[in-house]
This record gives structure tokens, C-alpha cells and sequence, in this order.
């Protein structure tokens, strides 16, 4: 099998989307001629010219906005979001004109949109670093993506293409070099289907991108001292596969959800909520997260290590459990 | 425009004027709920501009009345479903008298935070200019709305992409009770178009001959691939901004009526004898007899089932 970065990943699955369905048209701040500040979509003007892909004034209301409008009328529209964070500055076309576009019009459109939102890292500074998927899972209308893997990130994005509804598609900015097995052809990954990324006994970690990455580095540490958890990748937070979650709980009977967002609200505390009301016959252990105590992300490197769950803490956190 | 299309926008005001006063009639009596912006005033400049769009044009509106609608043939009693949660909604019950749609008849819906069909008109824009080229897609708004941010920067979008949108804003000089000369640093909104590299005209909206000349240019300009028009029509709400509204703000509020563009047409059409007091007459009636229709179509339609609340989220 092949092997590519997350990043060629993104371009493979946008450039066979494109020559797939010429209604997809990509757009974005530098996405064009410079193919983007992360360098993602990389050639993609050369291959399908200037209607198709073109550069956007900073103007993040109108990138997404559009987005909804043209998808109502037919086209299928990505728009890359320089940062994720940025959701919140287009809040009210997010929210409001993606989200509920359909619904207050009583399903009258449909907004095949997609919005791809580089997320996470550091050194950017709190208004550029942010994992901002919980504010999209907690909003009706919003699918929501967060590919873990180069294979994953190709497949979801094809499939949230392929989507009827608007997809909020969350690339983690340190995995854009992450090399894996993509593939060939047509593979695309069903919305609302989690994967077991390690299987175990003793504690369910839920985790997905750079903290699927840190749990797995320290699932092996464990491993080694004998201890063996099982970890499940979401790969999408709306829909979100419970079922998967609650099955993985009734075996190991504890569960920590790593995070890479303010611990208050997010999707840790969904999780909580959902075992409360549905496994809590199973749960041996109290239910534990490991997210961003409640404060901004700074921008030094060891001031971000100080706040973001680090493989330390949660081969910590898994000991404390399991011993 | 020719003396067919100026009884044709007579004909569609006396409906919309009718029937907007019936629904307050309604919503006072607390058959309906009180969420009606009386359009009344400002339907002769938006019938007329929407007089110079083909039936294949599209719209998207704000929230001042429901002439845009009748204008293009919606449903009357589907309307008042829409203010009643009953079966025949156009937003089966999402979106009330604010979000009327009818996607066949051009008219694409509203957005409820303000100017939020600016950043959407962008969108349409960008569709028709590739799928459906030669059409165009007019978004009404309010001179208050014009002071938010997706104003700025969809005019420059659309301009930079040279789309086929028309931004008609009606200036009514009022935001609920804020004057528009305490609000906004320039005159006329229209003269903001300079900023765009837009043209930027300002007409009398009492004049629907006026009114539909500049929309006929701005939007032979937007077929043609030369981009978008700012026009800023000067309108006059002769109510207030809902249907409770008391108007304490307002100094001008009993000498309104004078400013009433409907009874001018009116007698424009008789003096020039395209219209006899007969025809106006009929004209009425009619227009009373198809409120009269749609009442009792809506009184007769079920209420929605509940579940309804839980569709249309996603496709
Ligand atoms: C973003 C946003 N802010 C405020 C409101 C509440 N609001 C509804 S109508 C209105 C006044 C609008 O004034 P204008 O655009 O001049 O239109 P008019 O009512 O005069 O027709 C306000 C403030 C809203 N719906 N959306
Ligand atoms: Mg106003």
C-alpha cells in the first residue's frame, strides 16, 4: 500500500473529489497560487484552474457564508478556514447560516458545504490553536470530522464531500507530516463509525488526532509494565458513534477521554454525561478526562506543554486507574 | 416599464397592503402570533424592482413585509400557515412569517440575524454565474442592516468576482427607533458604493417608473458579467417597526400618511387613464377575495404534527 502524509492525504482525496464532480470548487485565503499556508492544497490551480480554486480576501464571514449559498444552489464548495479558530470569527455563518440554513427554511436547501479547519499545535498563540470541535458538536446542523490518520483523512474528507449536509472537517496542523498507509482509489470512511485503534482490558481511552497519537505512545509504555488499554478513535463527533464507546466501557469498565480543549463543556463532558445516563452500570472506576484546565492556549512551546495532556499524563492517569 | 407592468405593481401593493392589514387584523384578535413587519410604505419600490427581474431571477429579502412574496405569486394561505404552524407552511414551522421560501418562485429565504444574506447572496452569486448564467439574484435589506459587517464584506466579494448580485437597500430612516443620521456616518448608503468600485444610485422608492429603471440597469449590468449595483431606494415605513410598536420615538409619526406611496400610484393610474375608480374598485376586491380565500384555507389546515420540530435539521 502507498504511503502518504496526512497533508497529501487531504490534496489526494480534494484532487479525485474535484475530477470526480465538477460542482466541487475549493477556496480560501493563499489556497491557490501558494496552495495554502500549510502548503495542502498544493497544485490543485494548476489542475483545475482558476474557477475551481481561487484565493479569498480575509473576509472569513463571506468565505463561509458563500459557502452556504452556493451549496444551495448547487455547488459543492470546501473552504479552508487558515486556522480553526476561525469558526468562531465566522460564527453566525457557521452556526446559524450552515447550521440552520435548512432547517429555518423548513428543507427547502441543502448545504453540501465544507469547511476544513486546521486545528491544534502551538506557537501560534491562543487565537490560532485551538481544537474548536466541541462548539460544533454541541451546534444542531453540523457534522463535525477529525481525522487521525493520513488513510482517515483522505477517506472522511471524501466522504464529507460526497455529504448532502455541511461538514465541519477539524486537519490537526501536527499531523500534516504524519506519514501512513493510504489506500488507492475509491475508500471512504462512513460518518459516525469509530474504530478501535487498540484493543485492551483494562481502561477505555476515547481519543482522536494528536491525542490519539500521545495515547498510543503511551498505551505502549504501558503495555510494556503489562497493563493494556483499548483506545477509540471517534473519527466524527456528529454523528458519534456511542455504541462504540458504551460496548468498549461494558468490557474494560473504565474510561478516560483525552482532549485536546478546555476541559469544561467539552467533548469529555458529553462523554461523561452519555456513560452517566447509559453505562453507568458498567463503569468500575470513576470516569476521568485529561483536557486544557480552563484558559486560553499560550504561545511558549513549555507553557503549552504545561496545560496540554502529554503522554506522562496519561500513562499517569491509566496507572492511577488500573493500579 | 410599460402601463401592463405599472397596474401589475398597483395590483400586487393593493394585495400585500391588504393583506399584511389583515394579518394584523389576525395577529390583534391573537389568531396569529404578532411577528409581522408591516411592509406597508415600502411594497411599491420592492414590487417595482421586482417587476424589472425575469421569473428566474432570485431573491433573497429581509424582513420588512411580505411584498417580495406576493410580488412573485407565493401561496397567501401557505404564508399564513407559515404564521399559524399549520400544514402548508413554506418552513413547515421553522421559520414563521420571517423565512417564507419558495425556491421554484426565486425566493430563497431570509436569514434572521440581520444582513445575513449579504455573505449568502456571495454564494448565490458564485452558483448562477456557473450554472445558471444570465440570472441574477437580488438581496433587499434595510439601511440599518447595512451597517454590519458582511455588508462590507460581501460588496467587496461580489465586486472583486464581478457576480451577478443587486444589493437594493430601502432607507427607510429608521432602525426599530435608532434614526439612520445618529447610525450611519455617511449620507446615503448608496454612496458607499464608491468604496466597492460599484456603482451607487440613490432613486425616490415612492416612484415605482424610477425605481424599476435603475433596477433594470443594475440588473442588465449584473447579466452582462459587469458585477454589482448598490441601490439605495428612499422609502418611508408609514408604521411601525412591529405590529405593536407605539412609535414614542417618532416626531413624524401623524404626518406619515401623506408620504403614502400606494394612493399616489393610484391616482397616477386613473389620471392617466390607464385605470378607471372601477377598475380600482375590482382590483380591491379581488385582492380581498383571494385574503378571504387564504383565511379560510388556513383556518381549515391542521396544525403541524410536533415530530415536526425534530425534520429538516439535516438532508
Ligand atoms: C444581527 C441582528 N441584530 C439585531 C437584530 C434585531 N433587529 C431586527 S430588525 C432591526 C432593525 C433593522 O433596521 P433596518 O435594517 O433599517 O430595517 P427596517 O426594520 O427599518 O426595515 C433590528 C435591530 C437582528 N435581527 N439581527
Ligand atoms: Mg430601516
Amino acid at each position: 500500500m502507498p504511503t502518504r502524509t496526512y497533508s497529501q492525504a487531504i490534496n489526494d482525496a480534494l484532487a479525485e473529489e474535484m475530477r470526480r464532480d465538477e460542482n466541487v470548487i475549493l477556496y480560501g485565503q493563499d489556497v491557490a497560487v501558494w496552495g495554502g499556508i500549510f502548503k495542502v492544497t498544493d497544485g490543485l490551480l494548476e489542475k483545475f484552474g482558476p474557477d475551481r480554486v481561487f484565493d479569498t480576501p480575509i473576509s472569513e464571514n463571506v468565505m463561509v457564508g458563500a459557502g452556504v449559498g452556493a451549496a444551495s444552489m448547487g455547488l459543492r464548495p470546501v473552504v479552508e478556514l487558515q486556522f480553526a479558530d476561525f469558526v468562531i470569527t465566522a460564527g453566525d455563518e457557521i452556526f446559524f447560516k450552515a447550521g440552520m440554513w435548512r432547517y429555518m427554511h423548513g428543507g427547502a436547501h441543502t448545504i453540501p458545504l465544507v469547511v476544513r479547519a486546521p486545528s491544534g499545535g502551538s506557537g501560534f498563540g491562543p487565537e490560532h490553536s485551538a481544537c474548536p470541535e466541541a462548539f460544533i458538536m454541541h451546534a444542531p446542523g453540523l457534522l463535525c470530522a477529525v481525522p487521525s490518520t493520513p488513510a482517515d483523512a483522505k477517506a472522511l474528507l471524501k466522504q464529507a464531500i460526497r455529504l448532502d449536509n455541511p461538514v465541519i472537517y477539524f486537519e490537526h496542523k501536527l499531523l500534516y507530516q504524519m506519514r501512513g498507509e493510504v489506500p488507492d482509489g475509491e475508500v471512504l470512511t462512513p460518518f459516525g463509525k469509530a474504530v478501535v485503534r487498540r484493543e485492551g482490558e483494562a481502561v477505555t481511552i476515547v481519543a482522536w488526532q494528536d491525542m490519539l497519537r500521545r495515547s498510543l505512545t503511551a498505551a505502549e509504555r504501558l503495555s510494556q509494565e503489562g497493563i493494556e488499554v483499548e483506545i477509540v478513535d471517534p473519527r466524527t463527533l456528529n454523528p458519534f458513534d456511542r455504541e462504540t464507546i458504551i460496548e468498549s466501557v461494558k468490557k474494560t469498565g473504565a474510561c478516560i477521554v483525552v482532549e485536546e480543549a478546555y476541559r469544561t463543556l467539552g467533548v469529555g463532558a458529553e462523554i461523561g454525561a452519555l456513560l452517566l445516563e447509559e453505562a453507568l452500570p458498567y463503569l468500575d472506576k470513576p470516569f476521568k478526562r485529561l483536557a486544557i484546565p480552563d484558559v486560553p492556549i499560550p504561545t511558549s512551546q513549555h507553557l503549552v506543554d504545561a496545560i496540554v495532556p502529554s503522554v506522562d499524563d496519561i500513562y499517569r492517569a491509566v496507572k492511577e486507574i488500573a493500579d | 416599464m410599460d402601463q401592463e407592468q405599472l397596474v401589475k405593481v398597483f395590483t400586487s401593493a393593493v394585495l400585500a397592503r391588504r393583506f399584511e392589514a389583515k394579518i394584523v387584523e389576525l395577529a390583534m384578535a391573537g389568531e396569529l402570533p404578532p411577528s409581522l413587519h408591516v411592509g406597508a410604505g415600502q411594497e411599491v419600490a420592492q414590487i417595482a424592482a421586482i417587476e424589472a427581474l425575469r421569473p428566474d431571477d432570485y431573491i433573497l429579502y429581509g424582513h420588512r413585509g411580505v411584498a417580495y412574496m406576493v410580488a412573485r405569486g407565493v401561496s397567501l394561505a401557505d404564508m399564513l400557515a407559515d404564521m399559524a404552524g399549520k400544514e402548508g407552511a413554506t418552513s413547515r414551522g421553522k421559520g414563521g412569517v420571517m423565512h417564507v421560501v419558495d425556491v421554484p418562485k426565486g425566493i430563497l429565504g431570509e436569514s434572521g440575524t440581520l444582513g445575513g444574506s449579504f455573505v449568502v447572496s456571495v454564494g448565490v452569486g458564485m452558483a448562477l454565474k456557473r450554472k445558471q448564467p444570465d440570472t441574477v439574484v437580488t438581496y433587499f435589506f434595510g439601511d440599518g442592516t447595512a451597517n454590519r459587517g458582511p455588508f462590507h464584506e460581501a460588496l467587496n466579494w461580489a465586486a472583486v468576482q464581478k457576480l451577478p448580485c443587486v444589493y437594493f437597500c430601502e432607507n427607510n430612516g429608521f432602525a426599530i427607533s435608532m434614526p439612520t443620521s445618529r447610525s450611519t456616518a455617511v449620507e446615503n448608503i448608496a454612496d458607499r458604493a464608491a468604496g466597492y468600485n460599484v456603482p451607487g444610485v440613490v432613486v425616490d422608492g415612492s416612484d415605482p417608473v424610477a425605481v424599476y429603471e435603475v433596477m433594470e440597469q443594475a440588473v442588465a449590468r449584473a447579466r452582462a458579467g459587469h458585477g454589482p449595483t448598490l441601490i439605495e431606494a428612499k422609502v418611508t415605513r408609514l408604521q411601525g417597526h412591529y405590529v405593536a410598536d407605539q412609535q414614542e420615538y417618532r416626531t413624524d409619526r401623524n404626518a406619515v400618511a401623506e408620504k403614502d406611496p400606494l394612493p399616489k400610484l393610484q391616482q397616477t393610474l386613473c389620471d392617466r387613464d390607464i385605470l378607471t375608480q372601477a377598475d380600482v374598485d375590482d382590483i380591491q376586491a379581488d385582492a380581498d377575495r383571494q385574503i378571504e380565500a387564504a383565511v379560510a384555507a388556513m383556518r381549515a389546515a391542521p396544525l403541524l404534527a410536533p415530530e415536526v420540530a425534530l425534520q429538516d435539521v439535516y438532508a
